[in-house]
């Protein structure tokens, strides 16, 4: 067995071309491929961290944004503890889809799930859509929020980082049931992350 | 010893000072005589030593002149070894310089033949032997032409290549014309001369578009359905009959380029593919709009049942073509075997680019978007009947909701692996774990609440009237319910392993194999939620139980006096043999056991609290030992039952003792009573003097 006391589903969404493939590259490898194709399905990529001296593993799927990919990608929100939706700060195209987006995670994410929104690519100089009307939109929708740049490796180990801490938060405030099949009302404890004000600031 | 000495010595002015030097010196002659005579006497064997030393040195002279001429001879072979060595070389260089005058000379010789050859030949449309001069040209060593233009001699090489320039146009020619013409014969005596005029990738080229136009008309003749409507898998024929044309047209450029020009692969791939591409389009297009695709295929069919055959023929349909494109990729390694490592690397690299980048693999994509979207709604559609006919009604005293949810589950699974994708199959394991868990979260819902009595249990002295007959129906479904849940977790647990290891054979690399695992590990939450819905259940039947269980505790610990001794203690053995018997007709004996302990431990722990608020005497005492040992003895099958009522028994012997004093040996070893209970057992004796009890040292 390994060496690992919780173990998270983290989920990427949004897109194609907004750069999920390089967030997780950049956290899982360090790196930052230029060029990346588009991915195909889904990708799984692992990465033990450490919170509060206990092991946490990570286990990331970057889910492929083309449409016709939508039926794989669907079948992985149910078992998310995490969905981290991501917009291309640069193109407006990218942040008006999430409405859409949105409806899908209804649809198919268990609805404690924890949801960010972030905004990447934060390194380009043509900025389309200002910090604080993607921070209005995660307020009114219940998200944390984030933006991010992987090419210059900015609050990407702070996001994931900042969610192994609230996963596990969470899965210590209902000891994790051993599974998480229970859709209908478990206790009330668990952490709301419905009421906006617990926006990560950067 | 000298004069002077002496003189100091003795004091020669008087007679005896003089006497006594003399005797000294007297001494001393005498010792020198002596010494002188040793010496003399060493005199003989010294002067014959010298002599034998005065011979050895004539010797050695005579020895010092052999070697000078020996050292005069080694040095004189030395110099005539280096001089023949350095004529040797010499010689060396001059056969190389000649063979390289011979090569050369051989090189202009033919030089002049190969132009003029190759004029001569394609005049005489013998290509064959054009081809040959060219292949002689280009293997000619540089340094020749270079030598030859050095000595002013018109650059041959001018003439040469446009010798070889005009015959590749010929051979173009020829070969498209071969082409046009469909001849068969000459295209492959055509395409054998490319390689050799150097020209290897212009000539798979060349074939490959030949055999692109050809594979085009079969694909074209592949692409029709006739009988769209169909239910049989029409479509899905008619991808195999494409891909198949493709992969034929591919194998035989493959077999003509393999002997000359290795590693050209993908460039006849890249001619070839297109008409691949466009025949499996334009059936995917027909395949939509034949059998209504969706996105959304609630929208497109009346039931889950018809979705049936147009599930089997899209995974076909997929599975086909991925066959091709492992058929692509195996070729690919052939065809670059006997390459260097860097040039099959790169072959196999641009070939895999190609796959990745042609239209059939969107199409791929899209035909298995279509095809998990619908198997997506048939599974969730199968599990909503099943749940449907498995809800609980009054008189139905059955289910089959695991078995039925299980047999789709499996057929999803293997139908989702027979379309040969990881992502695919990985998908539907994850569909399948939730629609698991959604029939695991039905059975909990229907365990929460069990009916009034669920398992047959007698109360004491009490005859037990027929129940009616809808609440045995009830009973008889919960039970199965439970059952259900019991092997749901099992069969779940089974289906990750099976699934596992079915998916895994699709997986290329380690990294699909972890995906397939770690989706295979989703059903194993669905197996946790089986048992937790188990366990549930388990809880609700003790708890069901408690009741009757008191009103046994307290008729097992019970004073008053029955007429029939025998059938009074066998009561509640045989009121539990009832339970275990009707338990075991329904549930796992494993679940049956659990109860069992659960029940006996809850019996136990009452009725020795009880026990603690009863008066006895020796005869009622004697009563409740006879009990608790009948009970003991129904218990002790299982070695865990005899453990949860060892302590009752020994209570119940402690209150029958004939004396306190007794109570030591009634205590058994682990796991002894302790001491202040067993006393507080004691004093419910109302024989038993409290002092006697005090006394005790237990």
């Amino acid at each position: 067995m390994e060496d690992y006391k919780f173990l998270f589903k983290v989920v990427l969404v949004g897109n194609a071309g907004v750069g999920k493939t390089c967030l997780v590259r950049r956290f899982t490898q360090g790196l930052f491929p230029p060029g990346q194709g588009a991915t195909i399905g889904v990708d799984f990529m692992i990465k033990t961290v450490e919170v509060d001296g206990e092991k946490v593993k990570l286990q990331i799927w970057d889910t492929a944004g083309q449409e016709r990919f939508r039926s794989i990608t669907q079948s992985y929100y149910r078992s998310a503890h995490a969905l981290i939706l991501v917009y291309d700060i640069s193109c407006q195209p990218t942040f008006d889809c999430l409405p859409d987006w949105l409806r899908e995670i209804e649809e198919y994410a268990n609805n404690k799930v924890l949801r960010i929104l972030v905004g990447n690519k934060t390194d380009r100089e043509d900025r389309e859509i200002p910090r604080h009307i993607g921070e209005d939109f995660a307020q009114r929708h219940g998200m944390y929020f984030l933006e991010t740049s992987a090419k210059e490796a900015e609050n990407v180990e702070r996001l994931f980082m900042e969610i192994a801490v609230e996963l596990m938060e969470q899965a210590k405030c209902k000891e994790l049931p051993k599974y998480d099949g229970s859709l209908g009302p478990i206790n009330g404890k668990t952490t709301s992350v419905g009421d906006g004000s617990c926006c990560l600031r950067s | 010893m000298s004069l002077s000495l002496l003189l100091e010595k003795y004091d020669v002015s008087t007679d005896e000072g003089l006497q006594k030097a003399l005797n000294d010196i007297e001494k001393e002659e005498a010792e020198v005589d002596e010494a002188l005579s040793g010496v003399l006497s060493r005199a003989c064997s010294l002067e014959g030593r010298l002599r034998a030393a005065s011979q050895a040195y004539t010797k050695l002279n005579d020895v010092k002149t052999d070697s000078q001429i020996a050292a005069d001879m080694v040095e004189k072979t030395a110099g005539l070894a280096r001089d023949v060595s350095a004529k040797v070389r010499q010689l060396d260089l001059a056969r190389s310089r000649v063979a390289e005058c011979q090569r050369r000379v051989h090189d202009l010789i033919d030089l002049q033949l190969c132009s003029a050859g190759v004029e001569a030949a394609i005049k005489a449309h013998d290509y064959e032997t054009g081809a040959g001069h060219v292949s002689r040209f280009l293997s000619m060593d540089p340094g020749s032409v270079a030598a030859a233009r050095a000595r002013g001699a018109p650059d041959p090489r001018d003439a040469m290549t446009r010798a070889a320039n005009t015959l590749r146009e010929h051979l173009v020619r020829k070969f498209e014309e071969a082409a046009r013409k469909e001849d068969e014969p000459s295209i492959e005596r055509l395409f054998k001369l490319f390689p050799q005029i150097g020209r290897a990738e212009e000539g798979v080229d060349l074939l490959a578009k030949y055999l692109a136009t050809q594979a085009e008309a079969a694909i074209r003749r592949a692409c029709i359905v006739s009988d769209a409507r169909s239910e049989a898998a029409v479509f899905a024929d008619a991808v195999t009959r494409v891909v198949e044309a493709g992969g034929a047209a591919l194998e035989r450029a493959r077999r003509a380029a393999a002997a000359a020009a290795p590693g050209l692969l993908h460039r006849a791939l890249l001619a070839i593919q297109p008409a691949v591409c466009a025949g499996i389009r334009r059936i995917a297009g027909e395949l939509v709009a034949a059998r209504r695709l969706s996105q959304d295929p609630a929208r497109g069919l009346s039931s889950a049942l018809s979705a049936e055959p147009v599930l089997a023929e899209l995974a076909l349909t997929h599975s086909r073509i991925s066959l091709y494109f492992s058929f692509l990729r195996r070729k690919a390694e052939v065809d670059a075997a006997p390459l260097k490592e860097a040039e099959k690397k790169a072959s196999k690299d641009a070939v895999e680019k190609i796959i990745a980048e042609c239209d059939l693999m969107r199409t791929a994509q899209e035909i298995l978007g279509y095809y998990l979207a619908l198997e997506r709604y048939f599974l969730e559609e199968s599990v909503n009947k099943a749940l449907k006919l498995a809800t609980p009604q009054v008189g139905v005293t059955t289910s089959s909701l695991v078995d039925d949810v299980f047999f789709i589950a499996r057929k999803v699974i293997r139908r989702a692996v027979s379309a040969g994708s990881v992502d695919g199959a990985c998908c539907v394991l994850n569909e399948v774990s939730a629609q698991l868990e959604r029939a695991a979260g039905a059975l909990r819902r229907w365990l929460r609440a069990p009916p009034h009595e669920p398992l047959p249990l007698g109360a004491p002295r009490e005859a037990r009237a027929a129940p009616d007959p809808d609440l045995v129906a009830a009973r008889l479904l919960y039970l199965a319910h439970m059952a259900e849940a019991e092997a749901g977790a099992d069969w779940a647990e089974r289906l990750a392993t099976e699934a596992c290891g079915a998916a895994g054979v699709l997986a290329r690399t380690a990294a699909e194999r972890e995906k397939v695992a770690s989706c295979a590990a989703g059903l194993g939450g669905a197996a946790a939620a089986f048992r937790a819905a188990q366990d549930l259940a388990l809880a609700a039947l003790t708890a069901a139980l408690t009741p009757k269980l008191q009103a046994w505790a307290l008729h097992l610990v019970d004073t008053a006096n029955t007429e029939d001794m025998e059938d009074d203690a066998d009561a509640l053995p045989q009121a539990l043999e009832q339970l275990t018997e009707a338990a075991r007709a329904a549930i796992s004996s494993r679940s049956v056991e659990a109860l069992l302990q659960a029940a006996l431990g809850e019996l136990a722990a009452r009725a020795e609290a009880a026990m603690l608020t009863g008066r006895y005497d020796r005869a009622a005492a004697l009563r409740v030992e006879r009990r608790a040992r009948r009970l003991a003895a129904w218990a002790g099958g299982a070695a865990a039952g005899r453990e949860r009522c060892a302590r009752l028994t020994q209570a119940a012997a402690l209150l029958a003792l004939d004396a306190p004093q007794h109570a030591r040996d009634a205590l058994g070893p682990a796991p002894r009573m302790p001491a202040p209970r067993a006393k507080d057992i004691l004093a419910r004796r109302i024989d038993f003097k409290m002092e006697d009890i005090k006394r005790l040292k237990l």
